[in-house]
This record gives structure tokens, C-alpha cells and sequence, in this order.
């Protein structure tokens, strides 16, 4: 127990290393999925397979071998970059694939008919977009993308391979400089499961705020 | 007063890949005039509808709505070029239409779904728009379920809703696509009703229907469908006056079975009391 005490500090800081991490990645990973989706959608005819490619791709390989290759690989191309700057753009780029087929089961989860009638009053295919669409595609969306933030938190662990300072990081060194083994990955268990509570809390929040009706 | 239609169909045709779902309509609506489509499923009724405000496109012919070619460029025969959105919008403007499953918007409160295409299509201020919201919502006797929202109504409610959706935009033309097919039968009387108050404001209708009582009063011409083309056409009492063709008189049989037997039936149990 007291072990765990003194190792709360150094946890703590590296709790909020990953919840940056974590948020700042799923939050631009969001934002991509979120644009390719409606690119997508707007430009069917054009985008369809090379979104279909890229979903593929990513989703295809494990989320260690694309933070290789961004980490690694893009210096080759002169373009070097951080640590955690590697960490965010790759761990950006392949949640992007996830929350966009959120994005996508969103708006697919809304009938045609209600377009039909946006068509017949003749609102736009922007203005649908945005006021018929959008707001039950996201109320849809929202736990999926709590579920997703989640997952891209616990994933952000491989970037420990690279030595950002990040909760997995932390308890590894901790274990090789005093060869235990409870203490650091209790409290790495701990720190993990505080961050998805964290998510999961605020995404029912938010659930019941926008979405009163439904049941959360 | 012109004595051009404010619908013109003229050898509208359709298909869907190799199979024709219509052929050859040709369709005259005059202002005030009510029209209603009858006719087996899958004789093209609804698709004639949804053609009629270019929901579904057609493919041969032509609709004119007051004079203005819909959906395409150009007309003639050959493949054409699609209007832009915008122009098609402009053209469509004075048609409106309920669904037969209401296609309300569920996130929006009754007021919001009667408001919405005034804001979004016709630029109206929100202020405006909430009035002749509440103005359309009243005249279909909803004016109180403006807070609701649409998942909490009844079906006949929301069909009235759709109706007050309808009518809002001040349309000249209304296309009712079986507006109480999804009802239970004990609501069907309050969209009837709204439907007929309608019709005695002179309201312009086309209405694809199964309530054939119905469309023998209220109508002005009845349209037989079957297999993608008009079979007949007239005013209610020739079509159903048991003088039509055979096909027609075989479809309206169950019917004429029904409207014949329910006051003799009646007539029989009060005998016995």
C-alpha cells in the first residue's frame, strides 16, 4: 500500500500525459473521420472506393507498424517528428478510419424517407446536412464515439515504444529500476480504468443533456 | 383565370433497369381540381406521385408544373440534362406533399417540423415561420402539441402534422401519397376529415388512396392505374358506377361487395331485434 502511495506522483503525471495524448489523438482522429465521412457522402461517385482503400489499409494493420512508420519511416521522407507529435498524427490517422465508419453507421442509421421529405419541401442538400442529419447522426454516434475514445486512450500505451512518458512507459521503468511487479501495474490498471470511466461518464453526460428522450 | 394546368404530365415513362413501372401517363390537374389515383400495388400510383414533384425521376415525357418543365433542362425525347438543385427546387416550390408514413423529422418538435421548410427553403424569419407554423397546426386542430415532439403523438396526429407541414408553405398543389394507409383504422377519420375541409377550401389535390368511399366523394377524376399506365380515367361516378372496364370492375369488386352489404347487414340484424 505504501508503495502504491509513492508511486501515485509519478502515475499521476503520467495519467495525464495519456489523457492527452489520448484526447488529442481521438479528438483529430474525430475530426477526420468526421470530414471523410462527409466527403464521402457529398462526392459518393469519386470517394467511395479510395475511402473503401483506405479503411481497408488501416484498419488491416496493427496500430504498432503505422506509428513505426510514421515515427521511423517519414524522416526518411525529411520529415522528423516528436515523440509525441508521431504519437498524436499516427494514433490520428488510424482512429480516423474507426470513427469515420462511426460517422458513416450514424447516417446510415437515419431512414431515406425523412430525406425524401427535406427533397419534397426543397431544403437543400446542405441545409439537410446540417439540420436533419447531422444532430440524430451524432446522438447516434455519441457512445460509439465515447467507446472508440476509449479504445484510442488504451492504444496510445504503444507509444511507449518510442518513450513518450506516458502511463505504460511509466510503469515500465518503474519495474526495471525495483524489480517489482504488483505495485506498478496495480496502479497502471487503476490509472487505465480512471481515464475510461472518465470517457464513459462524460459521454453519458452528454447523452443526457442533448438527448433526454433517449434512453441512456 | 388561365386555363393552363398547374400539372401537365405528358407521356411520363419510367424504368427501373429493364423493367417499365410506368408507360405513356398522361395527366391533366387544373387548379382546384382533385384527383385521386386508384389501383392494384405495384401499378405505379405512388411512382406517378413521386414523379410529380421529381422524388423519383422520371425517364421519358415530360411534368410541367404551371408551365415550367420539372427535373430536366430541355424537353424531348432523347437523354437529357438534369436540372441543377436549385432550379429543380424553384420549380417544385408550389407542390407539396404528405407521406403515407408521415416522414416527419423526429428530432424536431411538431412546430419545428412545420417550420423547418420555411426557414430552410423559402428564407423565411424564424418569427414568420413560427406563425405560420402555428397557423397551419391550428387549422389541422394541433395547436396545442406544438411542444411535442412527433414520437409522442398518435398516428393520426402525425399524419396531421404532415399536413399542416403541407400546407404551410402555402403550396398550390398537394400530393398526398396514401395518407391513411399506415393508420388504424379508428384514426383514419381524423385525416379524412382534415383531407375534406381541405378540399372545401378548394385546395388542389392528387391523392394515391385505398379509401375508395372516400375518393368517390371528394374527387373530381379518379384515375385507374395498372401495370404502369392509366386504364381509365373520369369523374367518380363513371368509374364507380359499375360501367368501367372489365379490369376496373373486378378491382373495384370487393368494394362494391362491402358498401352493398354493410347497410344490408344492418338492416338484417335490426330485422331480428
Amino acid at each position: 500500500m505504501e508503495s502504491l502511495l509513492s508511486l501515485a506522483p509519478r502515475f499521476g503525471k503520467a495519467m495525464l500525459v495519456t489523457l492527452a495524448l489520448g484526447l488529442s489523438s481521438a479528438l483529430l482522429g474525430a475530426l477526420c473521420g468526421f470530414v471523410l465521412n462527409a466527403l464521402r457522402l457529398r462526392f459518393t461517385r469519386w470517394l467511395s472506393r479510395p475511402y473503401r482503400a483506405y479503411i481497408w489499409l488501416v484498419r488491416g494493420m496493427p496500430y504498432l507498424s503505422q506509428m513505426v512508420i510514421v515515427y521511423f519511416g517519414l524522416p526518411v521522407l525529411g520529415l522528423t517528428l516528436s515523440a509525441v507529435q508521431a504519437t498524436v498524427v499516427s494514433l490520428a490517422f488510424y482512429s480516423a478510419a474507426y470513427f469515420a465508419e462511426i460517422f458513416r453507421a450514424g447516417w446510415a442509421s437515419i431512414p431515406p424517407s425523412q430525406l425524401d421529405a427535406a427533397r419534397a419541401f426543397g431544403i437543400g442538400r446542405a441545409a439537410a446536412f446540417r439540420t436533419i442529419e447531422l444532430p440524430q447522426a451524432l446522438v447516434f454516434s455519441i457512445p460509439l464515439l465515447a467507446n472508440q475514445t476509449i479504445l484510442v486512450i488504451k492504444e496510445s500505451a504503444v507509444a511507449s515504444i518510442i518513450t513518450v512518458p506516458e502511463l505504460t512507459m511509466t510503469a515500465s521503468e518503474v519495474v526495471s529500476s525495483t524489480y517489482t511487479y504488483i505495485a506498478p501495474y496495480a496502479m497502471l490498471i487503476v490509472c487505465y480504468w480512471l481515464l475510461t470511466q472518465f470517457i464513459a461518464l462524460t459521454a453519458r453526460r452528454v447523452m443526457k443533456l442533448i438527448a433526454p428522450l433517449e434512453d441512456a | 383565370m388561365s386555363t393552363l394546368p398547374i400539372l401537365q404530365l405528358r407521356a411520363v415513362g419510367k424504368s427501373y433497369g429493364a423493367t417499365r413501372v410506368l408507360q405513356g401517363i398522361d395527366l391533366d390537374v387544373m387548379k382546384g381540381e382533385i384527383v385521386s389515383l386508384i389501383g392494384p400495388s405495384g401499378s405505379g400510383k405512388t411512382t406517378v406521385l413521386r414523379c410529380m414533384n421529381f422524388l423519383e425521376p422520371y425517364d421519358e415525357g415530360e411534368v410541367w408544373i404551371k408551365g415550367q418543365l420539372l427535373g430536366y433542362r430541355s424537353a424531348g425525347r432523347t437523354i437529357r440534362d438534369r436540372d441543377s438543385e436549385k432550379g429543380l427546387a424553384e420549380v417544385r416550390r408550389p407542390v407539396s406533399m404528405v407521406f403515407q408514413q408521415f416522414n416527419l423529422w423526429p428530432h424536431m418538435t411538431v412546430l419545428g417540423n412545420v417550420a423547418a421548410p420555411l426557414i430552410l427553403s423559402k428564407n423565411a424569419s424564424k418569427a414568420d415561420a413560427r406563425k405560420h407554423a402555428l397557423a397551419a397546426l391550428t387549422r389541422v386542430g394541433l395547436a396545442a402539441k406544438v411542444d411535442a415532439y412527433p414520437g409522442r403523438l398518435s398516428g393520426g396526429q402525425q399524419q396531421r402534422v404532415g399536413i399542416a407541414r403541407a400546407l404551410a408553405i402555402e403550396p398550390e398543389v398537394m400530393l398526398l401519397d396514401e395518407p391513411t394507409s399506415a393508420l388504424d383504422p379508428e384514426l383514419v377519420e381524423e385525416v379524412l376529415s382534415v383531407i375534406r375541409s381541405l378540399a372545401q377550401d378548394g385546395m388542389t389535390m392528387v391523392m394515391v388512396t385505398h379509401e375508395m368511399s372516400f375518393a368517390a366523394k371528394i374527387s373530381d377524376t379518379v384515375v385507374f392505374m395498372e401495370a404502369g399506365r392509366i386504364v381509365e380515367s373520369g369523374p367518380p361516378a363513371q368509374l364507380f358506377g359499375n360501367t368501367g372496364t372489365p379490369r376496373l370492375q373486378q378491382f373495384l369488386k370487393p368494394w362494391f361487395e362491402r358498401s352493398l352489404s354493410a347497410p344490408i347487414s344492418l338492416e338484417g340484424r335490426v330485422d331480428t331485434i
